[in-house]
């Protein structure tokens, strides 16, 4: 394989690592907070590619208006979700909450099975994305050249939001202790919602970039990206933003290494490679790449 | 006291009886299968009740054990002709292509095979706690989906299998519901048992009893993908086709919501959960016929129904979250109890 | 400091500078501790000294991140909790673990399963072995229910009782293991003066009946001084003082902690 072909696998590696890693921020942030697996988190991924379709398609709005329509339209999802399945929860055991959570994502599934049909949709691809550029030697698609710096942009924001603003040393704090933090005058339900909202708003825009890239959307296609993306939050050490992105990234150029470089009848084992991942980085670091070593107080 | 319970008991056992006695002779092709699933759903509640309920372990690899019994019943009780119509991609590897065996035998080796994988998925799988053990089974579960859509020359792979005899008639699969009740009561609530609940109620005071958390973790674990790895082999034979789809998450979540809705650490309400979710998502299918919303309309979309169910599941959690028993069982004494009360109520008469 | 060691001949457990570090806080520094069969033992010190870490480390909850500890010539340190509780050290907790959806003979009854020597098939089947086993697990838990006042209650769940009742249970839980060594964590916790009385009398009961070496942290000063015949006094994980309870009530240093507490308080 020529070095030139292993930097295209390379670029596409990292674009859909870009992807992983805004999803898999969603999924840190919430359990940083709530100490839970958002189960949901995937679907509400699926739910901002619907709203785009239906935003251009069937309203023929231009996409530059719907996009960002579409991604408060998800963040205010992810709240109402997080009001709704989570909030009544807040003192339960945690396996109720964990199957609140499950049922939730079912439930967002089915409905839109139901609300939008079990068939396959093409998602609207805006000329301004589509084409070739060139980077020396390799050819890419505009898109995959684009998402990594979206992404970028976004994750600076985001890093800037949690360690420089009041909003976001509030959300330090209740990840730390909700009581304590309650106590010290922080709005705690305010503060979680708004981490949901974050959290689904990024989902949104990875949402956006992945129908663009992979333009088929149907009910169930938030499933593997939640699951793999809770992976890589996981990898990366969850409740760590950072650790994220370096789980996404591992776990997008991770894939699309194991599929340009395995005979091609390994390939089917493509979505078995992050639960083996995960599975590898559970046992030798169960705290994840970054994560901090947590011991239970008796 | 003890006599009327058990007269109470005997007429409970003899009506069973009678009715699986005129259900087998009388009832048509498809209310016969439904109570058949009953049976299968009873055994595979329990199985994950026993992990999820008694011990506390939040375990999401169900779907992932019953594959494993449902491939390796169906693969050894297939007739020769049938395997070579059926893996016409690629010829079956030997010693499964010639294969034979009664179902019932079958049935056992699924089910020691499937305690066999979670014997070493146990390993590493049971150090992790809570929501990360039931990423890491459900993740083993996708594994072995992965895996078995990947053997084209062992499961068929995606094809999947066609022409399981079906043997095992109503008396088989209740007879083994049956047997699958006893053996997890007798577990429970024997000293082992006593130990699992108590892994529930607190890890860290359980290990201080001297407890080995490992152990019996991996007990429990072994224990209930067993009886899953049975659950799923009977499945195989009562719907005649298996495909690795069929073994997805939703498998999972659709015995997670029977033990949720009947008592995590029920057995009763596992088994009254499991007859009410099966019966109720076979009827609920009238649900799924279209329906005119005004604005868009559903063309008998399978899904309508899935959207009650999960609803239930969240209702169930959001507002009742002990379900129909908690940990508590069914007795003769709280039925009456509820059943003599209501006549004083209404009356208004207090005695 | 007073520290007789010539009696080191009948020493049960020992801990040799076992430490606890948490990240870059040290919670225990270099704890040394020596108990004789039979003695009855207090570990006081103020609020955060680190007294339940030291009985983590010898009870296997925490590994101790240096130093070691000897039960009967036997290095415990590094095993697993359930493995020392089956080596003979049982515990009780500061802020009570029952089995809480549990009855009261269910709590009992699980600390008697370490000894069980029926495997899981023989129990399920219920063959005459278990129920020999289980008869006389039951037996022996009703004793010890007796022997704590809690016989008319078995059938109870455990959290309903009241909380002096509670603690009761616990050591009722913990003497079912059949320990050489108990460590209660402030069993006084809680306690009217009456109940902290009677608890007392208990203690040296059980100790004699049971054939006990008892570890005890415990902050009622009344307890400490009336039953143990040694006291080590804690502060900022660092061991400040040892000795016997007119020792340790003259010592300018424990006087000096205790008073330093107050006045943060």
């Amino acid at each position: 394989m020529s070095f030139d072909i292993f930097l295209q696998h390379l670029t596409n590696g990292i674009s859909l690592g870009s992807l992983y890693a805004l999803i898999a921020i969603g999924y840190t942030m919430v359990y940083g907070i709530l100490r839970l697996i958002n189960f949901a988190h995937g679907d509400i991924f699926m739910m901002a590619t619907y709203f785009a379709f239906y935003g251009v398609i069937t309203f023929g709005v231009p996409w530059y208006i719907v996009f960002p329509i579409v991604i408060l339209l998800t963040a205010s999802l992810g709240m109402t979700l997080e009001v709704a399945a989570y909030r009544p929860l807040r003192n339960a055991p945690k396996i109720s909450i964990m199957i609140s959570a499950i049922g939730a994502s079912f439930l967002l599934e089915n409905l839109a099975i139901v609300i939008f049909g079990g068939v396959n949709k093409a998602f609207p691809t805006p000329e301004v994305f589509t084409g070739v550029v060139q980077l020396g030697p390799v050819s890419l698609q505009k898109l995959t050249f684009y998402i990594p710096i979206i992404t970028v942009i976004f994750l600076v924001a985001l890093l800037y939001l949690i360690n420089h603003t009041k909003t976001g040393m509030a959300m330090r704090a209740v990840s730390k202790d909700h009581e304590t933090a309650g106590v010290m005058g922080i709005d705690v339900n305010k503060t979680i919602s708004i981490t949901f909202g974050i959290g689904s708003a990024l989902a949104a825009i990875g949402a956006l970039m992945w129908g663009l890239k992979f333009p088929q959307i149907y009910p169930l296609m938030g499933v593997m990206p939640g699951l793999k993306c809770f992976i890589a939050a996981v990898i990366g050490g969850i409740g760590n933003i950072k650790g994220a992105v370096l789980g996404g990234f591992i776990l997008g150029v991770g894939e699309i290494m194991l599929v340009a470089f395995l005979p091609s009848d390994y390939t089917g084992y493509r979505d078995a490679f992050a639960f083996i991942l995960l599975i590898v980085v559970l046992l030798f670091r169960p705290t994840g790449i970054m994560g901090e070593k947590i011991s239970e107080k008796v | 006291m003890k006599r009327r319970n058990l007269i109470l008991n005997g007429s409970l056992v003899l009506f069973i009886l009678i009715f699986l006695f005129s259900a087998d002779n009388f009832f048509d092709d498809y209310p016969l299968r439904l109570i058949n699933l009953c049976a299968i759903y009873i055994i595979l509640g329990l199985s994950m009740n026993l992990v999820n309920g008694f011990t506390g372990l939040f375990s999401l690899g169900q779907a992932g054990f019953m594959a494993v019994g449902a491939y390796t019943t169906a693969l050894l009780t297939m007739s020769k002709a049938t395997k070579e119509a059926t893996f016409f991609m690629a010829p079956l590897i030997w010693p499964l292509n010639s294969i034979e065996i009664p179902f019932y035998f079958a049935l056992i080796i699924g089910g020691i095979l499937a305690a066999f994988v979670a014997f070493l998925i146990g390993a590493p799988v049971l150090r992790l706690k809570g929501d990360y053990l039931g990423i890491a089974t459900l993740g083993f579960a996708e594994i072995i989906r992965i895996v078995i859509v990947n053997t084209q020359t062992v499961t068929n792979g995606a094809l999947g299998l066609k022409g399981i005899p079906n043997d095992a008639n109503i008396w088989w699969n209740f007879g083994i519901a049956a047997l699958t009740v006893a053996a997890i009561v007798s577990l429970i609530n024997s000293s082992f048992g006593r130990a699992l609940k108590a892994i529930r109620e607190d890890e860290i005071a359980a290990e201080s009893m001297g407890i080995n958390l490992f152990k019996h973790k991996t007990l429990s674990f072994i224990l209930g993908a067993f009886f899953a790895g049975i659950g799923g082999g009977l499945l195989a034979i009562l719907q005649g086709t298996i495909a690795p789809d069929m073994f997805n998450f939703i498998l999972t979540f659709n015995i997670l919501l029977i033990i949720v809705l009947g008592g995590m650490g029920s057995v009763s309400g596992t088994i009254i959960s499991a007859v009410a979710i099966t019966l109720g998502t076979e009827y609920l299918a009238v649900i799924d016929k279209p329906i005119d919303f005004g604005f868009f309309e559903t063309p008998g979309i399978p899904g309508m129904r899935m959207v009650v169910i999960s609803a239930i599941l969240m209702a169930v959690v959001l507002f009742y979250r002990h379900g129909l028993m908690g940990t508590k069982e069914l007795n003769w004494d709280m039925l009456i109890q509820k059943f003599s009360r209501r006549p004083l109520k209404k009356g208004g008469i207090e005695s | 400091m007073s520290q007789n060691m010539d009696m080191k001949k009948t020493s049960l457990i020992k801990a040799d500078k076992i430490t606890m570090q948490f990240g870059g806080l040290t919670a225990v520094k270099d704890f040394e501790m020596e108990l004789k069969k039979g003695e009855i033992v207090a570990l006081i010190g103020p609020n955060g000294a680190g007294k339940t870490t030291a009985f983590n480390m010898i009870t296997g909850v925490y590994q101790p991140t240096k130093g070691k500890i000897i039960l009967d010539n036997k290095q415990i340190s590094g095993l697993k909790p359930d493995q020392i509780t089956k080596m003979g050290i049982a515990r009780t907790f500061q802020n009570i673990r029952l089995f809480k959806d549990l009855s009261v003979l269910d709590n009992v009854l699980i600390a008697n399963h370490l000894h069980l020597k029926s495997n899981f098939l023989e129990a399920a089947l219920k063959l005459p072995k278990y129920r020999r086993e289980e008869k006389s697990m039951i037996e022996k838990s009703m004793y010890l229910l007796e022997k704590v006042g809690l016989a008319d209650l078995r059938d109870e769940v455990s959290t309903s009782l009241p909380y002096g009742n509670q603690r009761r249970l616990e050591i009722a839980r913990a003497l079912a293991t059949n320990p050489k060594v108990l460590l209660l964590d402030e069993p006084a916790a809680g306690m009217n003066p009456k109940e902290t009385e009677d608890l007392t009398h208990f203690i040296k009961h059980i100790r004699d009946e049971f054939d006990l070496t008892i570890f005890m942290i415990e902050h009622h000063m009344d307890v400490v001084m009336g039953i143990s015949q040694r006291i080590y006094v804690l502060d900022y994980g660092v061991t400040i003082a040892h000795g016997t309870p007119s020792e340790i009530q003259n010592n300018q240093r424990v006087i000096e902690a205790y008073l330093g507490v107050e006045e943060d308080a």
